[in-house]
């Protein structure tokens, strides 16, 4: 829900950023004008080389803060399962020879850092036996099976080649707030 | 010495004696007893260990695979039947999702069917429902989305798969049917014709709200139909009448100084005698979203009067309980260290503790 919310804005955002921008430029130069500097702009992006576009380059950074191996952390305040931090992983990474569930359960956590409230995809790692070290169960927003994409209880090992479940990794996807 | 000689002569002579006297044991393996009261299924990881209740006696083992959500007995039919899931090489490889049915007399296995490979594979008691008429087997799926498949037990057969999307929990009802929780706040009825195909669908109008108190996926049966319970810790009875879903008015055995406490637990939080219609419900004291703290107490609820009668109180929290449907009835319980516990279900006392390594719940027998 709170996803739809936010591709929604994203897109509001583009759009108004875009109408706002048109008009600026209706309003100050002449037709001539902006035909001549789009000329060059076309003219000067061909002599760049494309580089590749990194969307974290484009975002802020999360700030962190507390121990990745501790169930306290606070991305996993939706948390159900064994953390790949204390498996061979990160909190964003799976352990080696184990593969990552594109179908996941979402929460929302608060980042004691700067208070905000961000939107977490809990990633599954599959096609290993369970890594049983750091178990952790949390149950903010949780929700009964039959809610399933805010159940933290399913084993999320869909979509995958192998079906046995690992361990788990909480992505940010967004900020809640924009 | 000369007189310790013919002494020792003597006892050696003795236990050579003795020792011929012994006819060398052989190996016997034993064979199931008549059921009795109060027997039940320890459920574990790998397994249902089978004990009596009345003395702790442990009476054999079903051999279930690690992913098995429940087990379920038919007593006519003297079988055994689990949802199972098994991947080729452990933990990679091709994965075979049956239903597998012991018989009782050796608790082995003697049939089993392939059914779609995406049963959940959590251990949930609703997630297995015999229905009524003792021949159509449902069993929950997830692949994330969910559906039911259907197995005709009799024919060994698998007969049918029901698209469920947004529901699920297996609630069996009058002959064929089933009722399950579905996310948009009703309940969904599922009728079957004589051979385990779909006949009807019904949903009820919206009683509860996910988002704000959420009902929970551990349900009770009762004697005509089921208990449900929310966060709050509002019950609901729920029964059908041929195509006709009929849910009574809520009701929370809360006081206004309990508003704090709520149901909890990590597995079978809401069991009900049949005939007393005594709820027993795992509480916990704790805010919202701590629906799976294991209960500090269980609360004797009379569903007759709607009013708590008594309550348990634990040393050791409780994750999963189940009362037994004898006139004696006992309750069993897991607490939140994995050890098990049997009380006398009408005077609350505590009787027993029994050993069943790794249990998460029961099933009775």
């Amino acid at each position: 829900m709170k996803l739809e919310k936010i591709i929604d804005r994203t897109y509001y955002w583009i759009d108004d950023n875009a109408r706002r921008a048109s008009l600026t430029m209706a309003r100050k130069l002449s037709r001539r004008n902006f035909l001549s500097r789009l000329g060059m702009l076309v003219a000067g992006a061909a002599s760049f080389p494309l580089l590749p576009v990194s969307r974290s380059f484009a975002q802020e950074s999360v700030e962190e803060i507390g121990d990745p191996q501790s169930c306290d952390y606070w991305r996993y305040c939706a948390m159900s399962g064994t953390l790949c931090s204390c498996c061979g992983g990160s909190y964003t990474s799976c352990p080696p020879g184990s593969e990552a569930s594109p179908i996941t359960w979402v929460g929302t956590c608060t980042n004691p850092v700067d208070g905000r409230d961000y939107l977490m995809s809990y990633n599954d790692c599959c096609g290993k036996a369970v890594c049983a070290r750091c178990s952790c169960h949390n149950t903010e927003g949780d929700k009964p099976v039959y809610f399933n994409s805010n159940s933290s209880t399913v084993l999320w090992c869909f979509g995958t080649e192998n079906t046995s479940y690992h361990c788990t990794v909480s992505l940010v996807i967004g900020a809640a707030d924009e | 010495m000369r007189l310790m000689a013919p002494v020792f002569a003597g006892l050696l002579l003795i236990t050579e004696f003795a020792i011929a006297q012994i006819t060398p044991e052989e190996i016997s393996i034993e064979t199931m007893p008549e059921r009795g009261d109060n027997w039940f299924i320890g459920k574990t990881g790998n397994g249902g260990y089978i004990f009596d209740a009345s003395n702790g006696e442990m009476k054999g083992m079903l051999s279930l695979s690690r992913y098995t959500p429940a087990v379920t007995f038919s007593p006519p039919r003297e079988e055994f039947y689990a949802a199972e899931s098994y991947l080729s090489r452990g933990a990679h490889g091709d994965r075979t999702d049956i239903v597998a049915i012991y018989d009782y007399e050796n608790l082995s296995p003697i049939a089993e069917i392939e059914i779609p490979n995406y049963i959940a594979r959590l251990q949930v008691r609703s997630h297995l429902g015999l229905l009524n008429n003792g021949r159509h087997l449902a069993v929950l799926n997830m692949n994330p989305g969910h559906s039911v498949t259907i197995v005709d037990v009799e024919d060994r057969i698998f007969t049918h798969e029901a698209s469920t999307p947004g529901c699920a929990v297996i609630m069996p009802v009058s002959d064929n049917d089933f009722l399950q929780v579905c996310g948009d706040g009703t309940l969904q009825l599922i009728q079957l014709d004589l051979s385990g195909f779909e006949e009807n669908r019904v949903r009820s109008d919206v009683f509860f709200s996910v988002i704000e108190d959420a009902v929970f996926d551990r349900v009770a049966s009762s004697s005509n139909g089921w208990f449900l319970v929310t966060h709050s810790g509002t019950i609901f009875h729920v029964t059908t009448d041929d195509d006709e879903i009929i849910i009574s008015e809520g009701w929370n055995p809360r006081s206004e100084a309990e508003k704090n406490w709520r149901p909890g637990g990590r597995n079978e939080i809401i069991t009900a005698h049949h005939a007393s219609g005594l709820i027993y419900l795992a509480m916990h004291e704790g805010p919202i979203d701590t629906h799976h703290e294991p209960g500090t107490e269980i609360w004797v609820l009379d569903s007759n009067t709607q009013r708590r009668i008594s309550k348990i109180e634990l040393s050791t929290p409780a994750n999963s309980i189940l009362v037994t449907q004898e006139d004696d009835p006992k309750l069993l319980i897991v607490d939140s260290e994995g050890a098990s516990h049997v009380y006398d279900a009408f005077t609350l006392s505590y009787e027993r503790s029994i050993q069943i390594p790794g249990s998460t719940a029961f099933e009775d027998l």
